[in-house]
């Protein structure tokens, strides 16, 4: 299984020099510009989104679990206002770098249902990128969601360039339970 | 009969997030429009109005603290009780928030309720 753009550059180089690779973990997001920057993540049930602005050349990650594995009898729910929260802290962080919300591309890899016979948790939180990326009218330029692998993805910010592998899962850190941002939840402060 | 709902108008450029919030909003006896930035607010504030306005700051055209600092320089709308609700948490961003006039500062992702009962008190 693979998915990638077929110029990925097959070296850990760029222009003789070494890249600095980068893991996005769960409930994280970076953004770069940098051209020796290298952005990577494993998934299972998760979503990585991957946002590009070509005119800027600008990039950035997210790695999300929107929904827990529930028992055979539960519905698995998906936390939408978290989910939309995380995207909207990608969207930010790349448009503070010069990034312009009608010039993203996207690309949504993951989302895979690990678990036979559990709740599909990783089909629903590919339906949230999917749907948040048409709200939003954000072009979706390549997704590789589904299947019951592990993968792996590799995105060099700077250039938007992505590749997309199967993996080991043994690879996959522990999914933990949906977690709440640092800040408290609905923090109201009045003036 | 006399309308007595409370007009709300919310300013947010994500789609995705002013469906959230219609959704938390609608049924708690508020009337509520939506602005996708803080210049379709004004454009709208122009002809319209409002008991309380809940604002993003991140937006294209006219951000949140824009927003703030026109309508609180003057005009039939300067007095009416504006809450950021962002998700910017910085001392830093909320200062500028307060010192442009803002009543109070909510962090995403929001909790339903919370929002509700601040929009509540900020309003009487």
């Amino acid at each position: 299984m693979s998915a990638m753009d077929p110029s990925f550059p097959s070296t850990g180089q760029v222009n003789g020099r070494p890249l600095t690779r980068l893991t996005v973990f769960q409930g994280q997001c970076r953004v770069s510009a940098g051209p020796r920057v290298e952005l990577t993540t494993v998934l299972g049930s998760c979503i990585a989104t991957c946002l590009f602005d070509p005119e800027v050349e600008v990039g950035g990650m997210n790695h999300f679990l929107l929904a827990e594995p529930m028992s055979k009898s539960e519905e698995a729910s998906v936390d939408e206002h978290y989910g939309v929260y995380l995207m909207e802290v990608l969207i930010n962080e790349m448009l503070s770098q010069g990034a312009a919300k009608q010039r993203l591309r996207a690309h949504i890899y993951g989302g895979a249902n690990m678990h036979a016979g559990m709740s599909q948790i990783g089909s629903k939180n590919a339906e949230f990128a999917r749907e948040f990326l048409a709200r939003e009218r954000i072009q979706l330029v390549r997704e590789h969601l589904g299947g019951n692998q592990a993968r792996r993805v590799d995105f060099r910010p700077a250039s938007g360039q992505v590749r997309c592998r199967s993996a080991e899962s043994s690879l996959l850190t522990p999914n933990q339970p949906v977690a709440t941002p640092a800040i408290s939840r609905g923090e109201v402060e009045l003036f | 009969m006399i309308d007595t709902s409370l007009k709300i108008l919310t300013v947010d450029d994500s789609a995705s997030m002013r469906a959230l919030l219609l959704h938390a909003l609608l049924g708690n006896d508020f009337d509520v429009s939506q602005a996708e930035d803080g210049q379709a607010a004004l454009e709208w504030l122009a002809v319209n109005d409002v008991d309380v306005i809940i604002t993003d700051i991140n937006m294209p055209r006219l951000d949140g603290f824009g927003l703030i600092e026109r309508l609180r320089s003057g005009g039939r709308h300067c007095d009416r009780p504006i809450i950021v609700l962002s998700t910017e948490s910085s001392d830093e961003k909320k200062a500028r928030a307060r010192a442009a006039g803002a009543t109070g500062w909510i962090v995403k992702p929001f909790d339903a309720q919370k929002l509700i009962a601040a929009v509540r008190r900020v309003a009487h």
